[in-house]
């Protein structure tokens, strides 16, 4: 089919403003001035040996790093079994509790982190650290819902009745039968709630504390207080992981169709 | 000239890899032609080509006189009938049938009366304000039909109309078809790869294969005399057997099949292509096939297998030697109580091809 | 086995995770809302929303938050509409290569993907150099910290949401529905107006619901293109918390975020008509 030379004209500028300034961030990244400029003067990697060298940035790397993979863990332990109730069965008030499971996502993030803050931090004293790991589940778990409904939606319910029929459990069925099948939906939500919770910034805002920060918070704190590129060669370092994940899962997945 | 006529055409869906090549094909005005054959042949293409969707690489679509090889589709005024009947399912009945007419600029008035007269002639008069996803697959179809004649086209195609209908369905839709056909005289080129289908609505046959014409002809010529093996195997004649050519008798070919010599007197067959001592191909119709136990005239051993009871007919698994046979025969199974059989079948029913 | 078994087991399948919403997401957010109407000795009072309501600063950044969504979404929807259709026409494999390309600025870090916003409208950025070096502006222009910036940026994010809600809409439309228009004579754009908007209508109301109401809270975009000069209602509320300590007027912003985006989002995606031919 013939496709218009305006659409196509319409779609690059679109891809141009969408990608042009990650191009802009890698090529100041080696910049060899202190400050900010473009065109960048010389060539260098100090910005880079900075980031690696800086504490705070190691540090909250890792911090990000575990509450990411333990928010994505527990949502995961949480949504899979609604994720299988709301495919599999019909039950009254659905509508409402599929409403709820997925209003951590329609919530500003802001709010959720804010008022986890006033209810547990002042209210019943719980600890930053483990508020911003409830606070990250909390919005993670929709995510999870959603891609492992989505993948559970395309395996064929004949074949789990097939296996319940040849003598297994129900729950043995689930475990034998279902959850090979939906792996590639299970790794998706996987990958979709980490780097969600990876980059998050709103929720974190409010859940960070002396001592406890992630990665994006510190680099919002750095970029109040430096104007320098070692900002520019964190980020180019994220962009090339984002785009090593995203080349990896699209393909294997197809990840964009559950976003 | 004909009405439509398709001129050395090159067109297919990757450039350089033509599905049609050098193809050729003429439709005269008010007749209804199939495009038989099986999936991948090029009759789907041929249809595209036609309606404008997909762009021939080289040659030449004339429609009525008018050179339609680089007009867009939209600008055809050719009515398209589709498998999936493509109605929008966002607009009524009433919506979908007058699209057509709206983007004609047809007076408001003069659409209500056209749309009135054309769910009448479809017998979908009342169904005006019901959604697509209202209606039965019958009733859908018969609104793609009534979507697309009303735009009075020069030509309508349809693109395997009737494969998503039940067989009840199918006949019924098959009748209507016919007798659209025959009140309002369009002209219908009918894609599809039923012959049942192509033998009772058309008035010629075009049987495709891998994007070249095998054999044009009227229903009776495609049934009763298939040029080319493959039309032959498309059309019925599901047996063969292998066998040699030992000479030539007033009564027709002779040709040596496991030491048994069967007469074929069918022209045109290869019967002056073939010389003494050819490998040759028999076919020949599950129908056209008798069962006995005694010698007979034109009959060769067989073993039967199984025979399966289908009411008035009885179907038969045999095999000659190696080859599976299957026969078809009008009442009860054969009752004798023996295994092996003779097959009889009279020489003008048994086409002999050359075997290259 | 007991009848409560056979009948209910999705329940357990429910349990967990909604009680862990009930103590960690619902409950706070309960609290919040009490909070936001309770006076200094545990009255109920709507004077907290009285004094944010009539305070001219709010009312300016809440007028300024809801015009840059206003603004953002209409193009997110002109530009998103056009590549999204050529994108449901391509082959396989060149959609795939594309759609990575446009979930990739949703999957960088958004400070990364922001931050490359400062390099290029910033005082030495490449705007500013490019037109003085041409002579158009004598001396560099200030675009940072400016609505344009922010519009610029949500624009960055916000697209791609639109792109692939309108993606996703419009891929269920067939192919033959378009062919079937155009058979009987819609142009290429009377096709896509007639046929096409109106199948993907309520792809594009779940995509101006997702832009609108990002467009209102998102966070990190205007606070590192608008700064404090150029507050919005996220980055007014954080003020209001962690730079003022000011919690209960950051507590009555938070409800009235909450409830923008609520009011919003669902009669957006209620809004319906049935055709627009």
């Amino acid at each position: 089919m013939k496709k218009s030379k305006l659409l196509i004209l319409i779609t690059v500028v679109m891809f141009v403003f969408l990608l042009g300034p990650f191009l802009v961030i890698i090529i100041s990244s080696f910049s060899n001035n202190a400050v900010m400029r473009f065109p960048p003067e010389g060539f260098s990697l100090k910005w880079y040996d900075k980031v690696l060298n800086i504490e705070m940035f190691r540090s909250t790397f890792w911090m990000s790093l575990k509450t990411g993979l333990a928010a994505t863990l527990t949502a995961l332990v949480l949504g899979v079994p609604v994720a299988y109730a709301n495919v599999r069965y019909r039950y009254r008030g659905k509508n409402i509790l599929e409403l709820v499971f997925s209003s951590p996502a329609i919530v500003p993030g802001l709010v959720i982190g804010f008022s986890l803050l006033r209810f547990f931090i002042y209210v019943t004293k719980i600890p930053v650290l483990t508020g911003l790991y409830l606070g990250h589940t909390a919005i993670l778990f929709p995510y999870t819902v959603r891609v492992v409904s989505a993948s559970l939606r395309n395996f064929d319910k004949g074949i789990e009745e097939a296996a319940v029929s040849l003598g297994s459990s129900p729950v043995h069925a689930f475990f034998a039968v279902v959850l090979p099948n939906i792996q590639s939906g299970l790794v998706a939500a996987f990958i979709l709630a980490f780097i969600t919770s990876f980059n998050n910034v709103p929720v974190s805002l409010f859940l960070t504390g002396p001592g406890v920060a992630t990665l994006p918070i510190q680099m919002l704190v750095y970029m109040e207080y430096y104007f320098d590129p070692t900002i520019s060669a964190l980020s180019s370092i994220l962009i090339v992981f984002t785009v090593i994940i995203i080349q990896s899962t699209e393909k294997l997945l197809g990840i964009s169709k559950y976003m | 000239m004909s009405f439509i006529e398709l001129s050395n055409i090159n067109a297919g869906y990757t450039k350089g890899n033509p599905v049609l090549k050098d193809f050729h094909l003429s439709v005269e005005k008010g007749e209804l032609v199939s495009l038989l054959g099986p999936s991948g042949c090029g009759k789907t293409t041929t249809l595209r080509t036609i309606a404008g969707f997909i762009m021939a690489e080289k040659g030449k679509v004339v429609v009525g006189g008018k050179d339609y090889t680089y007009l867009p589709p939209n600008k055809r005024n050719i009515g398209l009938v589709f498998q999936n009947y493509a109605l929008f399912p966002h607009l009524s009945v009433y919506e979908n049938v007058a699209y057509g007419l709206k983007r004609r600029k047809v007076a408001k008035e003069l659409i209500q009366e056209k749309i009135a007269d054309v769910l009448k002639l479809v017998s979908l008069t009342g169904f005006e304000e019901r959604l697509p996803a209202q209606l039965s697959g019958g009733q859908r179809q018969r609104v793609a039909l009534a979507r697309s004649i009303v735009i009075e086209p020069d030509l309508l195609l349809l693109d395997e109309p009737l494969s998503n209908l039940d067989a009840k369905l199918r006949d019924e839709m098959r009748a209507e078809l016919s007798r659209l056909q025959h009140q309002l005289g369009i002209t219908m080129i009918y894609v599809t790869h039923d012959q049942i289908e192509a033998l009772s609505l058309s008035s010629r046959i075009i049987v495709m294969n891998e994007g070249n014409i095998e054999q044009i002809g009227t229903p009776e010529d495609i049934y009763e005399q298939p040029e080319t093996p493959f039309v032959a195997r498309f059309i019925g004649f599901d047996n063969h057997l292998f066998g040699k050519v030992v000479g030539k008798s007033e009564e027709g070919l002779l040709v040596d099949v496991n030491g048994t010599t069967l007469v074929s007197n069918r022209s045109p067959g290869s019967f002056n292509l073939v010389k003494n001592g050819d490998p040759v191909e028999l076919y020949f119709r599950p129908e056209d096939i008798e069962l006995m136990v005694g010698k007979d005239n034109n009959s060769i051993e067989a073993e039967i297998d199984y025979a399966n009871y289908q009411g008035n007919t009885t179907q038969y698994a045999l095999h000659v030697g190696d080859n599976k046979i299957r026969a078809v025969l009008p009442g009860k199974p054969f009752t004798a109580d023996v295994k092996s059989i003779r097959i009889s079948i009279s020489p003008d029913k048994l086409i002999v091809e050359k075997k290259d | 086995m007991n009848r409560l078994h056979i009948r209910k087991p999705f329940a357990l399948l429910l349990l967990p995770g909604i009680i862990f919403l009930l103590l960690f997401f619902i409950a706070p957010l309960l609290f919040v809302l009490v909070e936001s109407f309770k006076g200094a000795v545990g009255e109920i009072t709507l004077f907290r929303y009285k004094e944010v309501l009539t305070d001219s600063q709010f009312r300016l950044v809440f007028v300024r938050t809801l015009r840059m969504a206003l603004i953002v979404t209409p193009i997110a929807v002109l530009v998103g509409y056009p590549s999204a259709y050529l994108m449901t026409k391509l082959t396989t494999a060149k959609k795939s290569i594309l759609m990575s390309l446009v979930i990739l600025p949703l999957m960088t870090s958004p400070v990364a993907r922001t931050y490359a916003w400062i390099v290029i409208l910033g005082k030495y950025g490449i705007v500013n150099q490019t037109l003085t070096s041409i002579g158009f502006l004598k001396e560099p222009a200030r675009l940072m910290y400016t609505e344009g910036a922010i519009i610029v940026g949500l624009l960055q994010l916000f697209l791609p949401i639109m792109i692939l809600t309108l993606v996703s809409a419009m891929e269920n439309v067939q192919e033959e529905i378009e062919e079937a228009a155009l058979s009987l004579g819609s142009s290429r754009v009377g096709c896509f107006f007639r046929v096409i908007v109106p199948l993907s209508f309520d792809g594009l109301l779940m995509g101006v619901a997702l832009v609108f109401t990002g467009s209102i809270t998102a966070y990190v975009t205007p606070a590192i293109l608008g700064g404090a000069k150029v507050l919005t209602l996220s980055t007014l509320m954080r003020q209001e918390a962690l730079v003022l300590m000011n919690w209960e007027a950051a507590t009555v912003i938070a409800v009235i975020m909450i409830l923008t985006t609520l009011i919003l989002y669902n009669g957006l995606r209620l809004f319906k008509p049935r055709t627009l031919v």
